[in-house]
């Protein structure tokens, strides 16, 4: 288990190093003028001085080539320079490590939600299928995929702050000032969650193994536990890409609504200030972030299921 | 079909929201003097800050909220069907390859697509679009790929090889009619998702902009009110939720249905 993890991990740079250049690249394909998107956050002007915009040219070495620029640019980025930021033109490794840790803690809470709240609900609802349980935890995942985070933010805050004023609605740092976003964050995990973890249970119960333990006599709540739980959670882990993806996406909005300094809302900030720098060091922690939780969730999966170990080693 | 209330009711609110979107209503001229006015005859879910009619921007919110993401959802659908059907078809490392893209490529939301998109180009309409078209079609691509891989060990296009047809008709006309079904009832599961999406990028900024009435920049304008007038965050709130959830249900009934699940 560990070799194919470790072969993984060494696949790794190649990725980081595809998606660096994608991500370097991406404003010349698309054409931006970075001289006068660098000039736009700085100053109101529509036309820039020529004289201005041939200094910053040379400055930013955009009168080099490509190549020479993204290698310079990998470089730096490899000695931990990301740059330095267009709007406010401070180094932006610092700030997006910091914003890298409050996405961190913000969104472990979220999952360490859903993993406590919807696995045990999706293992509960696949004991007796179509029962009252089944029917209960069905309804509130379709219902909890069906409310995105930019709806549930302003409601939690209308009810828990201003109507009932017992959390504050926005910022962070304090734990109180955590409930509300790790709340909203959390419910299309914890859906999602439900959903996954009761399907795979079904699933798993299903198979022979579970009829002869039936059979011998094992009691209805031992088995759906250790003879279908278990077997539905290397389902729900190999699906973690649509975690990952539900997770990023509503951070973005979480953070945004919520006034979070975290990953999500460094990303906003840089497309609203038009802070390319800033813009492309977000999106490679982004793809970084991915790749290692692909490898965390593979690793995970594959201490959970014997039989995936040894196809893979096999 | 007749004998299931829930996917009738679905699919008549849907037809409702789809009609009413090209109702006549006037959702955009202001009235200073009636700002923030309750529920009234003339305006009956009362109005906004700027005095415009709320029921009037909801329904014609619709246009971009429901027909925006119906075009982009059968759109993708379509793409993301051929691909899949033709690397189902060919199989072998092309279908290898196929999966191991879509791995990735669906761990990357529509939202943070969105992001580079808006920033590269301006915030807008066509942005929504790009970003809906670049994440939406994987979905599609990955189910169809599973269809066609299970359809091609049937005996009838085995039957249809032995008749000498060729590979883009055997996907087209034999495999593809087998695989619709599905793949309609995945469609109606994925509208939810893509309005979600959709609204959610309008209420970043990236999508609609004022003053053209769709949700989700509606809910970013009213939560500047939230305290003084809720209304105004809760009524486009409940647009979204009711809409994705009335297509939700929907799609489950179809996918029951016809997955035969």
């Amino acid at each position: 288990m560990t070799g194919l993890v470790g072969r993984r991990l060494l696949t790794v740079p190649f990725v980081l190093l595809g998606a660096a250049l994608l991500i370097f690249l991406l404003p010349r394909l698309a054409g931006v003028d970075t001289v006068r998107a660098v000039l736009r956050s700085r100053t109101a002007e529509a036309e820039p001085d020529p004289a201005v915009a041939a200094r910053v040219t040379a400055e930013l070495g955009l009168d080099r080539s490509w190549v020479e620029q993204f290698l310079r640019w990998l470089g730096h980025a490899l000695r931990g320079d990301l740059g330095t930021s267009f709007a406010t033109r401070t180094p932006i490794a610092p700030q997006l490590g910091a914003a890298l840790e409050v996405s961190a803690v913000l969104s472990a809470l979220a999952l360490l939600v859903a993993a406590v709240v919807g696995i045990p609900l999706g293992v509960r609802a696949a004991r007796r299928r179509g029962g009252l349980a089944d029917r209960v935890v069905t309804a509130i995942s379709v219902v909890g995929v069906a409310v995105p985070e930019f709806v549930l933010a302003p409601v939690l805050v209308l009810l828990l702050a201003i109507a009932v004023p017992l959390l504050p609605a926005t910022g962070w740092g304090t734990p109180a000032q955590a409930v509300l976003p790790v709340l909203t964050l959390a419910c299309f995990p914890v859906a999602l969650a439900a959903q996954l973890t009761r399907a795979e249970t079904l699933d798993a119960l299903a198979r022979p193994h579970v009829t002869v333990a039936l059979a011998k006599g094992l009691g209805p709540s031992r088995l759906v536990w250790r003879h279908g739980a278990r077997l539905a959670l290397t389902g729900v882990t190999a699906l973690s890409g649509m975690f990952f993806a539900g997770l990023l996406g509503g951070a973005v909005v979480v953070e945004v609504a919520f006034g979070i300094p975290g990953l999500g809302r460094l990303l906003y900030d840089s497309v609203i200030g038009q802070d390319l720098p800033m813009l492309q060091a977000g999106l490679l922690a982004v793809v970084a972030v991915a790749v290692v939780a692909g490898i965390g969730a593979e690793a995970v999966a594959l201490a959970l299921d014997p039989v995936a170990r040894s196809e893979a080693e096999g | 079909m007749r004998r299931d209330p829930v996917l009738v009711t679905c699919a008549v609110v849907v037809a409702v929201l789809l009609v009413a979107a090209f109702l006549p209503l006037d959702a955009v001229s202001t009235n200073l003097a009636e700002r923030f006015a309750g529920p009234s005859p003339a305006h009956p879910l009362g109005t906004d800050n700027l005095g415009r009619d709320v029921l009037a921007r909801l329904v014609v919110g619709t246009r971009l909220s429901v027909w925006f993401t119906l075009v982009a959802v059968v759109v993708c659908a379509a793409i993301g069907t051929l691909v899949g059907l033709l690397a189902g078809y060919a199989g072998g490392a092309v279908g290898q390859l196929l999966q191991r893209v879509l791995d990735v490529l669906v761990a990357i939301p529509t939202i943070i697509v969105g992001l580079v998109v808006a920033a590269v180009r301006e915030p807008g309409l066509g942005t929504l679009a790009i970003a809906v078209l670049l994440t939406g079609w994987t979905p599609f691509a990955r189910l169809a790929y599973q269809l066609t891989v299970r359809e091609r060990a049937r005996e009838y296009v085995e039957g249809a090889v032995a008749l000498g047809a060729g590979a883009g008709r055997i996907a087209l006309v034999h495999i593809l009619p087998n695989a619709i079904r599905p793949l309609t009832a995945h469609a109606c599961l994925r509208f939810a998702n893509v309005l979600l999406s959709l609204a959610g990028l309008s209420f970043l900024g990236l999508g609609a902009q004022p003053p053209t009435p769709e949700w989700g920049a509606m809910l970013a304008e009213g939560r500047q009110f939230l305290f003084a007038a809720p209304q105004l965050v809760v009524l486009p709130g409940a647009a979204v939720v009711v809409a994705a959830l009335v297509v939700t249900l929907l799609g489950r009934r179809l996918d029951a249905r016809w997955s035969g699940r």
